[in-house]
């Protein structure tokens, strides 16, 4: 996919709307489970499936320096978006709102300057432990990129551990990197189930998002108590209901 | 009055409140859309610039039309500035000898925050006192859209309500709180998911006279 400011994958792979497309800093699509067998290692895919399993170690998007760079261009649009809106630019309420307004979706996008690795910070140890863990209620802010409006909610994840357990705040930033970008719900629930397999290799990973959108609350249909729940179940979770089951119970009580 | 000042700070377009009749004549109906479309245009380039600057691909399925959609949400958020008292009102104010309390609360309300251009959303619970003139219930809804439905803040928010009511029904008193979550101090910034704002306005009655504001206040917001 071509950024404007960052290549890594060939062009080829751009237009192609199959399994190879990558969104949003982030192969979509691309995770195939065999669906009777247990989850593999990122190594045992195939080479044609490359991008996916290795996406975590793969560059941002941005940097520290690009945000200052754009800040200027994107505080100009916001000049040009409040005349567009009959609202005075130049009255007192709203003289620095153009640079407040940039800088606050700079941070609302902040997932693109973050890479997992970084934010994993070799927290993963080794531990004889194969019980289910769970974090649960972690609060999740997010963009819708269909309408830039934010999108908020709770992330609840759980995994099997195969010999390796991760530091528990770092499954909240794991949902911070990726929450933190235009997202769309489906898409952000499985990138947070990826990025888990990747780091840890566990026997199986589960990822449920309850999320309101005021894209659908302050706009158009207008329904105030809508809730839109996702989920991502991968190993162990997808093949036996009953761990499934487990998860779906204790992330409810 | 202070009313109208709040109204020019606001930035309201004031050639609209010029127009007293019903509606706008057609020659300016026909040039304000003119200009609607020319302005969603450039808002929409605003927002493919935005995105680029931002490091997303403009080009990718998912923000294909993102621009467009983003600029007539943005469009939809602040409807509030093309709407009058005059045009909701709607003439549904009514005759009526009834001097007692009447309350809507729990009016659902979205707005935008005009300092970092993300939502503030809340309830806002209003009263007042007739002066044998009522209101039909909804219209009191539908001054809190028109002026929510804005670039706010939220205090001034609270006191537009309150004067709009006062000058369209002229009652004894005027009482209006909103309690609303900020997505700026939520989602960025201090980060605080629970902090909730209350404001309120005390007109008349409710501002001289204890017994009524507390009357009020426990129908309203005392769970």
């Amino acid at each position: 996919m071509e950024h404007s400011k960052q290549t890594q994958f060939g062009s080829s792979d751009k237009k192609d709307a199959g399994t190879s497309s990558v969104v949003n800093g982030h192969c979509d699509g691309m995770v195939k489970r065999p669906a009777g067998g247990p989850s593999q290692p990122p190594a045992a895919e195939s080479g044609s499936q490359r991008p996916v399993m290795e996406s975590w170690r793969e560059d941002r998007t941005r940097s520290v320096e690009d945000n200052e760079i754009s800040l200027p261009s994107l505080a100009a649009a916001y000049t040009t978006i409040l005349r567009g809106l009959g609202d005075d630019p130049q009255r007192q309420g709203l003289l620095k709102t153009p640079w407040r307004a940039a800088t606050a979706m700079q941070f609302f996008t902040k997932g693109y300057q973050e890479k997992l690795i970084d934010v994993l910070n070799d927290a993963i140890f080794d531990e004889d432990h194969d019980e289910m863990v769970i974090v649960k209620d972690i609060d999740m802010f997010s963009m819708c990129e269909h309408h830039l409006v934010p999108i908020f909610g709770r992330v609840h994840i759980g995994y099997l551990p195969n010999k390796r357990v991760l530091g528990l705040s770092k499954l909240a930033r794991i949902v911070e990197i990726y929450s933190r970008r235009l997202q769309v719900q489906e898409r952000l629930t499985k990138q947070i189930a990826v990025a888990i397999t990747e780091a840890l290799q566990p026997t199986g990973v589960g990822v449920v998002i309850e999320a309101t959108h005021m894209c659908m609350v302050m706009r158009g249909v207008q329904k105030m108590n809508s809730k839109t729940i996702t989920s991502t179940m991968l190993g162990v979770f997808r093949e036996d209901p009953k761990t499934r089951d487990e998860f779906l119970t204790l992330i409810r009580s | 009055m202070e009313y109208q000042h709040d109204v020019e700070i606001n930035g309201e377009d004031k050639y609209l409140n010029i127009c007293k009749h019903n509606g706008l004549c057609k020659k300016e109906k026909d040039s304000k859309d003119d200009t609607d479309s020319n302005k969603l245009s450039h808002i929409e380039k605003a927002y493919t610039t935005i995105l680029s600057e931002l490091g997303e691909d403009v080009d990718r399925e998912g923000l294909l039309r993102t621009p467009l959609r983003a600029a007539k949400a943005m469009q939809f958020f602040t409807k509030g500035y093309k709407e009058t008292i005059q045009d909701i009102l709607n003439d549904a104010i009514f005759d009526e000898n009834h001097d007692e309390m009447v309350i809507v609360k729990d009016i659902d309300l979205f707005s935008l925050c005009e300092h970092h251009l993300v939502p503030f959303f809340g309830k806002a619970h209003i009263a007042y006192l007739p002066n044998k003139k009522v209101v039909g219930l909804s219209k009191l809804a539908r001054i809190v859209e028109i002026y929510s439905r804005r670039l706010q803040v939220q205090e001034r928010l609270t006191k537009q309500i309150a004067s709009a009511i006062s000058e369209a029904l002229e009652p004894a008193g005027v009482a209006v709180v909103i309690e609303a979550a900020h997505m700026c101090m939520v989602m960025r910034g201090v980060q605080k998911i629970n902090a909730s704002t209350v404001t309120s306005v005390m007109l008349g009655t409710f501002q001289d006279n204890p017994t009524t504001r507390k009357e009020f206040l426990d129908l309203t917001i005392r769970k």
